[in-house]
């Protein structure tokens, strides 16, 4: 969104702020001439109720315009970031700071920041219309102060910009270690530095406080220049006026002033500059929401609708899967390469450390993280077809519906038998008989059900799925020991009929595998 | 807000930074800049009303009364006071800042001198990412307050000059003034309660709903794009965004409402003003103008009431973190533990045993270590000399311990940050030693900054079997009686594994350190001396 048409409304605030200064005028006349300031007082109201009623207006337009705004944003990277192939894995949190803080700020800046860009382009000149119809003179001082006011906001300016960054860029990363040493507090407790870390994390705030107030100079000069510039057009057009009523005026005055015109004008000098300031009042929320769809470009596609579920090809049957030379790659860790075959049949154990990149490997292998090098083909040589991936989670989706529904998700379609059938199968009877069956209400927390529960679910969701090849994340992590062999047990037999990828670190069911390949 | 809303009993957030002497004299610094602009404004729009509507009462009077007429004085005191102003307000700001930049340091870090304190098994757990994003939340609310600090004695002496020069144009109309002005921060205060404080709950909810929602769903985003299901996880997380919508923007109204009323009232202000006003229209002139300028200084006061209610939140959590003492210890440290026997159970061992924890996998080995790291409580039957293990402080154990703990966390910097964390004054030679029995020293060599080498998020460019080692080299120079090590050879070839476990084996021999161990792996066993059953220390 360039702009939010919401800021047009300010121009009502002009007209307010005119009809309130024509008040003021016309009752101190009134007073002079001593007449009755009654119209006058009626001026001063009305001016007040409209402007008091163009900010409501404008509040009440600019969010829910920045707002469907923002949703485009969010409908967007929501779907590339749960949907769509990413260049690097992220996590949850990360997630969530792109999909729900960034498009925050995007929503403060479209709310905030634009209705008042726009009012700032045609408010100032508006306003100087204005006083133009009292004193022209006086408009053309406004103008006059305008045009060194503008070139000292883009000297300053610019300055302020660049010291804002550096000093944004020093908070975070103050804040980054800040954050970092706080949650690693247990770690250094267990080696006893506490006072070290102290020391340090006291030494590195005070030095960023130092020079953040040195760059916050410069940001607070093109505040100045704003203040300065709208002072002195008062005090211009005060003693221009104060003269030229006085007749004092070296030369002959050029218009004919009046105190009515000349009180108007002062009255309505200050609302010259009011529209740059509530721009200058707006400028965090214009950097925030700039630096967030800045931060969200490399996830909005070009292309609608990233993995919308694919049409169902006339897909050639899946025969076996061949990784070659898989590469894995951001920031300095690689992963890989990885090269290995398995059937159409069989188990094949993806093994190594927490932290080595087992899940990412899979989600490469499911076109979901976008690898440096190597290649992911079927049997023959073409490209993987996503649509013959079952994907069974550590921790499985729920959705706020059925356990019917939710094992059906990857296979809408499901006969309660078959459903039925699969639950038996990945040990799910235990729950069914004790909840009421298939109608069991899941909330989105899953509420009432065990890790290993839900992990089952998971199971009986891919098994349901009847895709070809299936690849398991961690099936027997925090598992007891029963489950964790029943476990076991399941994905043996599985692999008697289709093709099964399982990335673990428990050594039982990596013995069980033809093939283990260690990260 | 004001401040006789505050409870007594409530430390300010300045008292609460024991300000030093330098932010104190920054502070009355930005307070007189704060004056200074609040009344250079007021007197600016004042007395330039009332120059233009004496000069215009004198021209109309005649060559005599404009020759009467004093206009280099008032003429000279606009100029000044444009100029004051501009400098003021740039004084309060720079002012200001700095004393909430110094502030927030000292916050900080005495913040973290009194959390570092804490007993790990007692503290409060910040370890979530949400609890430290929190408290970094916390503290930049405090920065604003005492940013906003210096405006409220700058509101009120605009309020008083406001009230004084009304006082010219007659005692009715400063009374009312005095009066309008007076309600004004307690119906702008109540009115922003009002409106504000059920939108922005209702807001703040819908925000944490809409984040858990989706982390769960960002979480299981593999099914998600596997089956194809972002439409219908769309779907499911449309109510909360557009409740999150709703309640934003009725918080978005109520602010423009606020403004409204703000603007509403300095004209109720103007208008009893210019039918009050009794002693002549220059004087009323200026009453008129400076009231204005007075209810507008006064809204200064209503943007902290708008934030208040956030702000309290956010300084009520940083009290209780900051009340937080240090823990008395159950008994004096004893500096003699070192010495003594480790009982697990019914096993004793003495100074430098080597022993194993086994059991099946999930069935509390890694916990018996944290509890002996000090991480977590634990009601294991494992006693240090005569002392059980709940008695003795975290002081005492980490002066027993050092774990190299399975999920090997480490610290954001570079890798000679992580290592000094073991002990004070390590040089590079103790460093590389051990680096070398981890087997890292060569992958460190080879890096291009080598100790230096700064790492990131995930601790790249180690892998996550290197960091396990980065780990296991930190505990060893850490020099402590006992080594804890849970899985260290996980993830490693066989001739690495061969490797470390030969060299680490050595640097047993050498320190003479005790060592208590959980693997599933055969070779890291050939380390130890005694084997105990995870089933005698922990029931499940």
């Amino acid at each position: 969104m360039k702009s939010n048409k919401a800021g047009h409304f300010w121009a009502l605030d002009i007209v307010g702020a005119a009809l309130f200064s024509a008040g003021l005028a016309g009752g101190v006349s009134a007073l002079v001439a001593h007449q009755t300031t009654l119209p006058w007082l009626a001026a001063l109201a009305s001016g007040a109720v409209l402007r008091a009623g163009s900010v409501g207006l404008v509040h009440t337009l600019a969010m829910p315009i920045a707002q469907r705004d923002a949703n485009v944003w969010r409908t967007n990277i929501m779907a590339h970031l749960l949907g769509g192939r990413l260049d690097r894995p992220l996590t949850a949190g990360a997630s969530a700071a792109l999909a729900v803080d960034h498009v925050h700020a995007i929503e403060e800046h479209g709310a905030r920041f634009l209705p008042a860009r726009i009012s700032a382009v045609f408010g100032p000149l508006f306003a100087i219309g204005l006083i133009a119809l009292a004193s022209w003179v006086c408009a053309l001082i406004l103008l006059g102060t305008l045009i060194p006011f503008i070139i000292g906001m883009i000297f300053a300016g610019t300055a302020a910009r660049r010291a804002s960054e550096r000093q944004l860029e020093a908070l975070t990363a103050l804040s980054g270690l800040f954050v970092d040493r706080i949650r690693h507090l247990p770690l250094i407790r267990h080696f006893a530095a506490q006072e070290r870390i102290a020391r340090q994390v006291e030494s590195a705030t005070h030095d960023v406080a130092q020079r953040t107030v040195a760059v916050l100079r410069a940001a607070f000069l093109s505040s100045a220049v704003l203040e300065f510039f709208s002072a002195i057009a008062v005090a211009l057009v005060a003693v221009y006026c104060g003269f030229a009523l006085l007749g004092l005026l070296p030369f002959t005055p050029p218009e004919p002033l009046t105190l009515a015109r000349a009180f108007f004008a002062l009255a309505m000098a200050p609302e010259v500059y009011l529209p740059m300031r509530r721009l200058a009042a707006a400028y965090h929320e214009k950097q925030m929401g700039e630096a967030a769809k800045a931060a969200l470009e490399p996830y909005t596609p070009t292309a609608p609708a990233p993995n919308a579920p694919e049409a169902p090809a006339p897909a050639a049957p899946f025969t076996g899967l061949r990784v070659e030379g898989l590469t894995l790659a951001w920031d300095a860790l690689t992963i890989g390469p990885l090269t290995f075959a398995l059937d159409a049949q069989g188990l094949v154990a993806l093994t190594g450390p927490t932290g080595s990149g087992k899940t990412s490997t899979l989600a490469a292998i499911a076109g979901q993280i976008a690898p440096a090098a190597g290649a992911i083909l079927d049997s023959r040589g073409a490209p993987l077809d996503p649509a013959h991936i079952a994907w069974a989670a550590q921790r499985p989706l729920l959705l706020p519906a059925t356990l019917r529904e939710n094992i059906a998700l990857a296979a809408p379609g499901a006969t309660d038998a078959a459903i039925l059938a699969v639950a038996a199968r990945v040990g799910l009877d235990p729950v069914l008989a004790r909840r009421g069956g298939l109608d069991l209400a899941i909330d989105h927390r899953g509420s009432g059900l065990s890790g290993g529960e839900r992990r089952r679910i998971g199971l009986a969701r891919a098994i349901l799925s009847g895709r070809p090849l299936m690849l398991c994340d961690e099936p027997t992590a925090d598992l007891d020991a029963a489950s964790a062999a029943q476990i076991t047990a399941l994905l043996c037999d599985l692999a008697s009929e289709r093709a099964l990828l399982v990335a673990t670190h428990d050594a039982p069911l990596a013995a069980l595998a033809q093939q283990e390949i260690a990260l | 807000m004001s401040p006789q809303t505050r409870a007594p009993a409530r430390l300010t957030p300045i008292e609460m930074v024991r300000p030093t002497g330098a932010l104190r004299a920054s502070l009355r610094a930005g307070t007189l800049s704060a004056i200074a602009a609040a009344l250079g404004g007021l007197f600016l729009l004042g007395i330039s009303g009332w120059f233009l509507t004496g000069a215009a009462v004198a021209g109309a009077a005649g060559f005599a009364a404009v020759q009467a007429f004093n206009y280099l004085i008032p003429s000279a005191a606009i100029r000044l006071l444009a100029i004051t102003r501009t400098v003021a307000r740039y004084g309060e700001r720079l002012l200001s800042h700095k004393a909430a930049l110094t502030a927030m340091a000292d916050v900080r870090s005495r913040l973290f001198a009194r959390l570092a304190m804490q007993d790990t098994r007692s503290a409060p757990n910040l370890s979530a990412g949400e609890a430290s994003a929190r408290l970094i939340g916390d503290i930049d609310a405090l920065e604003d307050l005492v940013v906003r600090q210096p405006t409220r004695p700058g509101s009120l002496a605009a309020a008083l000059a406001g009230v004084a020069l009304a006082a010219l144009s007659g005692w009715l109309c400063a009374l009312v003034l005095a009066l309008l002005l007076a309600v004004f921060p307690f119906a702008l205060g109540a009115l922003s309660r009002r409106w504000t404080r059920t939108p922005a709950h209702e807001a703040a909810e819908a925000l944490g709903d809409l984040r858990s929602r989706y982390v769960d769903m960002a979480q299981a985003r593999a099914e998600i794009a596997a089956y194809g299901l972002v439409p219908r996880v769309l779907d499911e997380l449309a109510l909360p965004v557009a409740r999150l919508d709703a309640a934003r923007a009725r918080l978005f109204r109520a602010e423009g409402a606020i403004a409204a009323f703000q603007l509403v009232y300095g004209a109720l202000a103007a208008i009893v003003v210019l039918a009050t006003a009794s002693r002549g229209p220059a004087l009323a002139a200026l009453a008129i103008l400076a009231a204005s300028a007075a209810v507008e200084g006064l809204a200064a006061l209503a943007r902290t009431a708008f934030r208040q209610a956030s702000v309290d939140e956010s300084l009520r959590r940083l009290e209780d973190l900051l009340a937080l003492d240090a823990p008395a210890p159950a008994a004096p440290i004893d500096v003699n533990l070192s010495a003594s026997t480790l009982h697990l159970g019914a096993q004793a061992f003495g100074p430098g045993a080597r022993i194993a924890l086994t059991g099946p996998s999930g069935s509390g080995k890694t916990i018996v270590l944290e509890a002996l790291a000090g991480l977590r409580s634990s009601a294991a039957p494992i006693r240090i000399g005569e002392r059980a293990l709940a008695q003795c402080c975290e002081a005492e154990l980490s002066a027993l311990f050092a774990l190299s703990a399975q999920d090997a966390p480490l610290l954001a910097g570079s890798i000679a940050d992580n290592l000094r964390l073991a002990h004070t004054g390590l040089d590079e030679t103790a460093m590389r030693t051990a680096l070398h029995v981890a087997c890292l020293d060569e992958r460190i060599a080879r890096l291009p900054h080598g100790l230096d080498t700064r790492l990131g998020e995930d601790g790249a460019p180690l892998s996550g079997g290197e960091r396990k080692r980065l780990s296991l080299a930190r505990a060893l120079l850490a020099g402590r009686p006992w080594l804890l090590l849970d899985e260290p050879t996980e993830g490693l070839d066989a001739a690495t594994e061969a490797r470390l476990v030969e060299r680490l084996g050595d640097w047993l021999e050498r320190t003479g350190s005790g060592l208590v161990l959980v693997s599933h792996r055969p070779h890291p066993l050939t380390l130890v001396h005694a084997r105990v059953a995870i089933d005698t220390l922990v029931t499940l």
